[in-house]
């Protein structure tokens, strides 16, 4: 009787299928596998942890409120990244944070042209809201994630913390193949400048 | 040794550890250039500094607050579904007895029911005679009704004018029925605006 389910047990499909059954049990389980990725990605994105809290939770509720839409030949965790990362992105746009003049023109097409329209952040800067963040984040790695480019951020997360597939990624992105390695090369060639930078 | 010194996207590729024809030549190059390997390893402290950061958590009401405004519901198919499922026995060896009682009904019914179509012009007659005495009865005590709260002489006068008569009276019925409704309506609401 699916009542009586083990859903821990059952692939992400089978647990869609019962929630679209209208069990609640099944919906609390999505959440319950899928909030600490997904809420580490938007904090990561965002800094701040209550706006992710909140941009978390919209993201679920779109999620679940819409599952009628899912299209089960896709992984539901590439579905439901997309609509995070898309949330915590319009969130990014709508707040026109100093990002976009930090982290370069998003017209840029080559690492060169990216760093000629990138202005430098002196750490005097900061503020100590933006100090305390950064603690909380933690490592050199989490502050140089921050100065990514939300486009890259999404890209070298998605890679390297959830372990997505290039292909995957393009896909949940809705980003060309070639676009996602060339985020990616170019994430990992700044975290690295980065990373030398701090070492020294 | 090949002295082109290997491109970022070569790099790249033995980040990802890919496993493909035109790989081997690249990692046979990194073991004998200190250079390449260098920025391979520099690479590699990106990689693993990435992969081994932790997932966060947030706080721990969030499904609550997520399910306060999720609709969740459960479709009619559903439902009926579930119905039947809590009527069926828990247990498997109750469920097969379950299973052969409702088959065997089932079975008498067709088998009945075959029975009965094979003898068409009996259950006709039966149907015929069981209405004809249904309708007399009806009439019996819709006549009796009427004697007793018309009285006889209003009962013979409905007879002659037939179905005209009847109809007459219901609607004078159900006139007097609805003027009451609104009277009394009408009443109340006077009384309670005096009030």
């Amino acid at each position: 009787m699916p009542l009586a389910l083990d859903l821990a047990n059952l692939p992400d499909a089978d647990v869609v299928a019962l929630a679209l059954e209208g069990r609640e049990a099944a919906h609390r389980e999505l959440i319950r596998r899928y909030e600490r990725p997904v809420f580490s990605l938007i904090f990561r994105m965002v800094r701040d942890r209550e706006l992710a809290e909140d941009l978390t939770q919209d993201s679920f509720i779109k999620v679940l409120s819409h599952l009628d839409r899912y299209r089960s030949e896709f992984k539901f965790s590439s579905w439901l990244f997309k609509i995070s990362n898309n949330v915590a992105i319009d969130h990014l746009r709508r707040r026109q944070l100093d990002t976009v003049s930090m982290d370069g023109s998003p017209h840029a097409t080559t690492p060169d042209a990216v760093m000629a329209s990138t202005i430098e952040l002196s750490d005097s800067s900061e503020s100590a809201l933006e100090e305390m963040e950064a603690k909380e984040l933690g490592s050199a790695i989490e502050q140089a994630i921050a100065k990514l480019r939300p486009e890259y951020r999404s890209c070298i997360l998605l890679r390297h913390v959830e372990g997505r597939s290039y292909e995957e990624i393009a896909s949940t992105l809705d980003l060309p193949l070639g676009t996602v390695k060339t985020y990616i090369h170019r994430a990992r060639h700044e975290l690295r400048r980065a990373l030398e930078h701090t070492r020294e | 040794m090949n002295h082109r010194h290997l491109l970022p996207n070569e790099i790249d590729l033995l980040v990802d550890g890919e496993a493909g024809f035109g790989v081997a030549p690249l990692r046979a190059h990194v073991a004998e250039c200190d250079d390449c390997r260098a920025r391979l390893d520099d690479a590699r402290i990106v990689v693993d500094a990435l992969e081994a950061l932790p997932h966060f958590a947030p706080d721990s009401r969030l499904a609550d607050r997520v399910m306060a405004q999720v609709p969740v519901f459960v479709p009619a198919h559903v439902a009926a579904r579930d119905s039947v499922f809590r009527w069926l026995p828990q247990s498997a060896p109750a469920r097969l007895a379950a299973g052969i009682m409702g088959t065997s009904i089932a079975g008498a019914l067709t088998v009945l029911l075959v029975w009965l179509a094979s003898r068409g012009e009996t259950v006709m007659f039966a149907t015929g005679l069981l209405s004809d005495r249904f309708q007399g009865m009806v009439a019996d005590t819709a006549r009796t009704l009427a004697l007793s709260l018309l009285g006889e002489s209003a009962v013979a006068t409905l007879q002659a004018t037939g179905a005209l008569g009847v109809t007459l009276l219901v609607l004078g019925f159900l006139g007097a029925a609805l003027g009451t409704v609104f009277g009394l309506r009408r009443l109340a609401t006077a009384s309670a605006r005096r009030a």
